[in-house]
């Protein structure tokens, strides 16, 4: 359990993927605009992080060196499909909201970064592990942004349809920036920022 | 031809792929400050985009949907793209060595690029024409160049001036982003 | 011999296998989804159809039109039109009462600018549309009916101008087949 622990605890803070190692923000900007999009986002996420690691890392001594990375492409490519197959049938609006973002989870950084950096030499346990915690630090970074930009850009924030609270002004007259692309790279950067100055991670 | 004017400035300003679609991040964070550099990787990405887009459209139409097999679409695509950025890279290497040594390991990286993967599959869900499909890929390839040069421009400043420590680097390139992006919206008003 | 050609070919074995084992499990997975994607489609029209036309008991679709019945009697006609948004492609359904008058229209999908352009899915733009005549579907500057929304001309206009054109279509459609 101890190791099992520590590679989970990574990915969460020290191994961030956001926040930390900067991977994977082509979704996290486009998908962060109401908490709904962000935990569908990560769902998907896990789900194809958690496959392709387990995968992986069992044929991990099997795969001829040559092919390596075309396979864990189609392995990866393959979960992908499977999400957004499942999730056009079952979660359609969620499914519309994510829009090309949903198979675009193929070429994020992050999960073929996994796959080589770490489940393709790690065992099983290990490798199930760091698939978890880098999809709950995924998870967390997106909520976080994304509760920012919808607090600010439409006043209030809901889950799942229902309205968790609606703030005085900003309910009338939102900063409607915050919920453009604009706002979303002003909302990362100073997160970054942020997380830089309370030591996360070394400034350059 | 206005629609195909129309699809050319969409994908290239009004909606271009790094400013308003988040696509193609990596290398505009990541973009030298040497002009040349900045150029030669957004007309690297722009071929690949543009060859990958003309070449999905062909499986989709002759292989995949007569043969109702759409569900393959992203397999097939990111292992075309995969096999047409090796094809370039060789192709870039054979015929001048000093820019495959210049853009160094970015020349494979264009195969996680989401803008190319993002190109492909917006031709297919908009359901655009083989012709469609060039103009939308060249224009999203222009745009993104576009905002390269320009980031490779302010990149020289940006070393320079004297932003707080947790600042440099990422953080500010991000509220580069934001400003670029402000002043992007003002191409709204051209259609 | 024989071991030096198989290290060579393996590799080409390895991924030829991997990609069968994918391709199996898309199929079947599409297969499995199939169904519920198709009814997911009917579900979501069937229910902007109700809403539109509350009287609705059952409808058909011919030729790209929704024919409206309320206990065997044609209350309306529904279809859908597509108009060029800033954003894309925005997908309208339209309600005719008859083959002169407007019932309603219901923005089925749009990628507009927040805040601005994502306004024609208001009620209150929409309600701009019911009763109207069909000749009458056109900005109020160009000796229309309709108001645009303000700060969003080219949404609201590409609104107005799929609705009336696509609606003049079908009516003609419609009277060719009587």
């Amino acid at each position: 359990m101890g190791r099992f622990g520590k590679e989970f605890a990574k990915g969460i803070v020290i191994s961030n993927p956001l926040f930390v190692l900067a991977l994977g923000f082509c979704p996290a900007l486009a998908v962060s605009i109401s908490l709904d999009n962000a935990l569908g986002m990560s769902v998907g996420v896990a789900v194809v992080l958690l496959g392709s690691n387990i995968i992986i890392s069992a044929i991990r001594k099997f795969v001829p060196n040559m092919v390596r990375i075309p396979i864990f492409i189609v392995i990866i490519a393959t979960f992908v499909t499977i999400v957004n197959l499942v999730f056009h049938a079952y979660v359609p609006s969620l499914y519309e909201s994510l829009g090309i973002y949903l198979p675009l989870i193929v070429v994020n950084c992050i999960i073929l970064g996994r796959a080589e950096a770490f489940a393709s030499k790690n065992p099983m346990v290990s490798s199930i592990a760091d698939a978890l915690g880098v999809s709950v630090g995924f998870m967390l970074a997106l909520l976080i942004i994304s509760f920012i930009r919808q607090m600010l850009g439409t006043g209030s924030v809901s889950v799942f349809g229902f309205n968790l609270f609606t703030l005085p002004v900003l309910g009338e007259q939102p900063m409607v920036m915050f919920i453009l692309p604009p706002g979303a790279f002003l909302v990362i950067g100073l997160l970054l920022a942020l997380f830089r100055r309370m030591g996360v991670m070394k400034s350059e | 031809m206005n629609e195909l004017i129309s699809i050319f400035i969409g994908m290239a300003v009004i909606n271009n792929f790094i400013l308003a679609r988040f696509l193609g991040l990596c290398p505009f964070f990541g973009v030298s400050k040497k002009l040349g550099n900045a150029l030669s990787m957004g007309m690297a990405v722009t071929l690949v985009m543009f060859i990958a887009s003309v070449t999905t459209w062909i499986i989709n139409h002759y292989i995949l949907i007569p043969f109702s097999v759409e569900y393959m679409n992203i397999v097939v695509y990111i292992l075309v793209i995969a096999s047409l950025v090796q094809i370039v890279e060789l192709f870039i290497k054979r015929t001048n060595l000093t820019l495959y040594n210049a853009l160094g390991i970015f020349l494979p990286l264009i195969t996680t690029n989401c803008a190319v993967l993002g190109i492909t599959l917006i031709n297919a869900r908009e359901g655009y024409s083989l012709l469609e499909s060039i103009v939308a890929s060249l224009g999203g390839g222009i745009g993104f160049l576009l905002v390269l040069i320009i980031m490779s421009g302010i990149r020289e400043k940006l070393e320079i001036a004297d932003a707080p420590r947790s600042m440099r680097g990422l953080p500010i390139a991000m509220l580069v982003g934001m400003l670029l992006g402000l002043a992007f919206f003002g191409f709204g008003g051209m259609i | 011999m024989k071991v030096k050609t198989l290290k060579g070919v393996f590799p080409v074995i390895f991924i030829t296998v991997i990609v069968l084992i994918s391709v199996t499990l898309l199929a079947f997975t599409d297969s499995i989804t199939k169904d519920r994607i198709e009814y997911q489609k009917e579900q979501q029209i069937q229910g902007m159809l109700k809403e539109m036309f509350p009287d609705m008991s059952r409808y058909t679709f011919e030729n790209d039109i929704y024919i409206i019945y309320a206990d065997g009697a044609k209350i309306g006609y529904g279809f859908l039109a597509v108009g060029k948004g800033y954003g894309g492609d925005i997908d309208i359904l339209v309600g005719l009462e008859d083959e002169t008058t407007i019932k309603g229209i219901t923005i089925v999908s749009q990628s507009e600018t927040p805040g601005l352009g994502t306004r024609i899915a208001e009620a209150s733009f929409a309600d701009k549309f019911a009763g109207l005549n069909i000749g009458d579907v056109a900005l109020r500057q160009a000796g229309g009916q309709v108001d645009a929304i303000t700060g969003s001309t080219i949404s609201s206009r590409a609104v107005i101008d799929a609705v009336r054109t696509t609606a003049m279509e079908k009516v003609k459609s419609l009277k060719e087949r009587e």
